[in-house]
């Protein structure tokens, strides 16, 4: 062989080298598309078999536009919510179910017939009763026991109703956070806050319509599985936003480049886009074109509404709140201003309040303390605030935990503790909501005369549920959702609104 | 063995009613010629449902054995029941001679009148007597509720009994506890079967709620089988039970009065609530009840274009709301507002540069219940106009310059039930002689405070020495 030959040769398999660098995965899903339409056109002819059983539910999902405001199945009273977690499950012993019966067996040890058969986190062996570690009084006009903790909150008692006997059947935080989320405690399930944007949409299309906002230095152990689409088009999880520094990473445009040229950018991008869907008709494309449009908007309109330097002075005096730095009173704060700016949802996680008493820090007699003077000045702002923007009678507000805790005091490893904590508890433990059409200083629901089990007016994560999507105009059967061949709902096969409660 | 018998009679009866009546008509269609060859299968007919009306009286007095029903009901139905087997058999026998044929279609026009009268009897007792005229009543009325509870004037001078015990009673027992049915065996419409008891004796333990079979019943769990009132019926309410619990823990009296018996503070608020029943019912005027015709489309799409949010309040409602919250408002978009005039009943036009001659637009659309008009540039001359809107029943003026002069001009909206007035041009002294001007309307004027305490600064890092 000459030199000549041999290097053509080698020319020749420099080529088809090159050649095959681009054929991509996007020319065999292109060569390959006769047998992919095949595979379309069976799952076309076997949706036909189903007919149109849910018509309602197939409407609520246009990817060209999966925001857009959408009506209920009857008018709601609350137009937007603002969930307030406490991430860790507040005692409720020392906070709102006032337990004098309690005291006076504080120190004794437990009666078998409260351990039989039951599980603890930590509780081994037989552990000693706690009484309350707190000073209870009861407030307002309603009457309701709240404690000393939470001095602010105790003053706008008449505004709220509680629900003194929840229950739950998970004993660790991840699953009982999923399930009082997700209506599952297992990873997979909407959370409810993707429910309501699927289901209604936001009204103003510059800001997301679900927000997330977590403080105490850490997330709820269930992640961020708690405010995630699940199988819902993943348009609708909560969008996670910062407290310091941006409020969405990488929202500011880079150095270098302008407003005009960004605009351009994602005209072009679009563009492209829309010559793909021209080609193959795959909503999702439309989906990924509004998503580029909603980023652009808010890049102006979501850097205003995170900014709290702006508010006037009073209202950070009364929320309690410092600008620039990272804390619940101004994720509070924030709340309230997403809320008046339209934003359907709005999610609070506060981390730090499991007070099994292994240390000052989350004893419930230390620890809690300082927990309840974080969130109680700006909690107590939240309410007064919305009432007198007239927000209160369309904005519903919960407030609560996972689960409560033991009237028992915690014997990790069946032993004394150092420190006054309580164990985790499925049984009963307390949660309030207020405004949104729900009634004013009402209290539903009782626990035994230790607080240890519900006595009457239970409630579930799922009774729970379907009262937060009925004041938003939803009937918690009917509203589903179809997958994997059958239609899911957020409350699955249970719940019941909890019409007591309702004004 | 035996009661599950009498539990068949409610399936059993449906044969004889469909098989008898299906004899009778071939009887009757029989004498024509063109249905002459059903003249075989009459017999064969008519002798399975005579079987069938011999085994539903059979199962229909055993049923009645079980005491769960009201005895001169069941009597009368029972001798009917009887009647329609006895003419079905004496129907069949004259089958069988021919000179009693001529008797026959008399005699099958007699069995039709007694299965009807029968099966209507039967009816009542399952269902109650009301159970196939009730859809038409409400025709005619325009509420659905069957109890109308009326509020107490003063709850204290009140009869336990006879005031609060009885009508929860009456709306949640009676029904399959009453004069009608008696399941078992328990009446509670009045005080001496009441303290009888039922089949499994006495439900009221007096002075000891726990031990009342009554309360136990009512506090299982929803899915427990001896949970009353049966899960698909409506239930007790919260404050039903404490108030029942509240009656028989004081000794379950029938004549005492409310002020005779203490009051705990849980069952003080459960008293008061007695005294505005109806308030709470009132039902949500948010919305108009009348229906309103379909709004016109190519209006709807005009104001979408100029990015306003127009949405009707809920499915199969063509009541509408409106937001502005990313629109530009001018006169011309605020004019798109009238041919909607009819449906629009929400509308939040907050943090927008609105003026007054707007709202002499906006105030055309009469139908309009919530009004959100908050830091928006509007003066109390402007307010003059929202006079008209008669349907109003929330107005939010929050941070604008209205007066107490501009507000007083709404005083003749008898229906406006919320006005918000926080950050306006109202002095403080002005608030008393606006709260007498609006005596049924809740005026919010903000400025809540929540001060600073000690405490919200400070950390706890020892448990607080017990005083």
């Amino acid at each position: 062989m000459t030199r000549d030959e041999l290097n053509n040769q080698r020319l020749v398999k420099e080529a088809n080298e090159k050649h095959l660098h681009f054929v991509t995965r996007r020319h065999f899903l292109k060569e390959s598309a006769m047998g992919f339409g095949a595979l379309a056109l069976g799952s076309l002819l076997g949706g036909c078999h189903f007919g149109d059983s849910n018509s309602y539910a197939q409407t609520l999902f246009d990817p060209a536009h999966p925001l857009m405001p959408k009506l209920p199945m009857f008018p709601g009273k609350a137009k937007s919510v603002i969930y307030l977690h406490m991430a860790g499950a507040p005692s409720q012993l020392e906070l709102f179910d006032y337990k004098p019966d309690l005291m006076k067996l504080d120190g004794q040890l437990c009666p078998q017939s409260l351990l039989e058969g039951k599980r603890f986190a930590f509780i081994r062996g037989v552990p000693k009763m706690l009484g309350p570690q707190a000073v209870f009084k009861q407030r307002g006009q309603s009457g309701a026991w709240i404690s000393d903790n939470m001095p602010h909150l105790a003053s706008i008692a008449d505004e709220l109703s509680f629900l003194k006997a929840c229950s739950t059947d998970q004993f660790n935080h991840a699953p009982a956070q999923l399930l009082i989320h997700t209506g599952t405690p297992r990873l997979g399930r909407p959370s409810i806050g993707s429910w309501v944007t699927y289901g209604l949409g936001t009204e103003n299309q510059n800001l997301p319509g679900f927000v997330v906002l977590t403080s105490g230095g850490r997330f709820p152990d269930a992640g961020k599985s708690v405010w995630g689409s699940g199988f819902l088009p993943s348009v609708y999880q909560g969008v996670q936003c910062r407290s310091e520094g941006d409020p969405v990473l990488f929202i500011k445009d880079p150095q270098g480049m302008d407003r005009d040229l960004r605009k351009a950018s994602i005209n072009a991008i679009n563009q492209v886009n829309k010559e793909e869907y021209k080609e193959f008709k795959d909503p999702e494309i439309l989906s990924r074109i509004s998503q580029y449009e909603m980023a652009y908007k808010m890049q102006i309109s979501v850097p205003d509404v995170m900014n709290i330097n702006d508010e006037p002075q009073y209202i950070h005096e009364m929320y309690g709140t410092e600008p620039n730095k990272a804390s619940f009173a101004n994720n509070v704060l924030l709340a309230r201003k997403l809320v008046e700016k339209g934003v359907r949802f709005v999610q609070l996680f506060d981390w730090g309040w499991d007070t099994h008493g292994t240390s000052p820090g989350d004893a419930v007699d230390i620890g809690l303390i300082n927990k309840c003077r974080q969130i109680d000045k700006s909690i107590t702002a939240l309410i007064l605030d919305l009432k007198q923007r007239g927000l209160l009678d369309e904005t519903l507000v919960v407030w609560g935990g996972e689960f409560g805790r033991t009237p028992m005091q915690e014997n990790r490893d069946g032993k004394q503790m150092m420190f006054k904590g309580r164990d985790h508890h499925t049984e009963a433990f307390t949660m309030w909501m207020a405004g949104g059409g729900i009634k004013k200083g009402f209290s539903y629901g009782e626990t035994d005369e230790i607080g240890y089990s519900a006595v009457s007016g239970k409630v579930t994560p799922f009774d729970m549920q379907a009262t937060i999507l009925n004041q938003l105009g939803f009937d918690h059967e009917k509203f589903t959702y179809q997958f994997q061949g059958r239609p899911f709902r957020l409350t699955d096969v249970s719940g019941t609104v909890i019409s007591d409660i309702i004004a | 063995m035996f009661q599950f018998l009498g539990h068949l009679h409610p399936v059993l009866v449906h044969l004889p009613i469909g098989i008898l009546l299906l004899a009778c008509l071939f009887l009757w269609q029989s004498r024509k010629d063109r249905f002459a060859h059903l003249q075989p299968s009459i017999n064969i007919i008519l002798l399975i449902g005579m079987i069938t009306a011999i085994l539903s009286c059979i199962t229909g007095y055993i049923l009645s054995q079980t005491g769960d029903y009201d005895e001169d009901a069941v009597n009368l139905h029972q001798w009917m029941g009887i009647s329609v087997a006895v003419v079905s058999i004496v129907l069949f026998y004259f089958r069988r001679k021919t000179y009693l044929h001529k008797w026959q279609l008399p005699l099958a026009f007699l069995l039709i009148l007694l299965i009807f009268i029968t099966g209507h009897l039967g009816g009542s007792l399952t269902h109650g007597s009301d159970y196939l005229t009730q859809p038409l009543e409400n025709l005619f009325e325009d509420s659905v509720t069957a109890v109308k509870r009326k509020p107490i004037p003063n709850v204290q001078e009140a009869k336990v009994y006879t005031d609060i015990i009885q009508p929860i009673l009456q709306e949640k027992c009676y029904g399959c506890h009453g004069s009608r049915k008696q399941k078992g065996k328990l009446r509670l419409d009045d005080s001496v079967s009441i303290l009888k008891g039922g089949k499994d004796g006495v439900v009221i333990v007096s002075g000891k709620s726990t031990e009342s079979e009554l309360i136990k019943r009512v506090m299982l769990p929803k899915e427990d089988e001896h949970h009353m009132a049966p899960k698909e019926k409506p239930q007790l309410t919260e404050s039903e039970m404490t108030l029942l619990k509240w009656w028989i823990d004081n000794g379950a009296s029938f004549s005492k009065k409310v002020k005779e018996i203490a009051q705990p503070d849980k069952i003080k608020s459960a008293l008061t609530a007695l005294q505005k029943i109806n308030e709470e019912k009132k039902p949500d005027l948010d919305v108009p009840q009348t229906p309103v015709e379909k709004a016109d489309e190519t209006a709807i799409q005009l104001l979408k274009d100029s990015d306003v949010v127009v949405i009707p309040v809920a499915q199969n409602s063509n009541y509408l709301s409106v937001n502005f919250v990313t629109a530009n408002v001018s006169d011309k978009t605020i004019a798109l507002l009238l041919p909607l005039k009819k449906q629009l009943i929400w509308i939040r036009l907050s943090n927008k540069p609105v003026h007054d001659s707007m709202l002499a637009t906006i105030a055309k659309c009469t139908a309009i219940t919530k009004l959100e008009l908050n830091n928006t540039n509007i003066t109390d001359n402007g307010l003059g106009y929202l006079k008209e809107m008669k349907q109003l029943r929330s107005l939010n003026l929050v941070g604008t310059k209205i007066s107490l002069q501009g507000v007083m001009q709404l005083k003749e909206l008898k229906n406006l039930q919320s006005l918000y007035l926080y950050q306006t041009n109202i002095n403080s002294n002005e608030w008393i002689e606006l709260k007498k001007a609006f005596p049924k309307t809740s005026i919010d004027s903000g400025g809540y405070v929540v001060p600073l305490l000690p405490e919200d600064t400070t950390i706890v890092k020892s448990p607080p020495t017990k005083n």
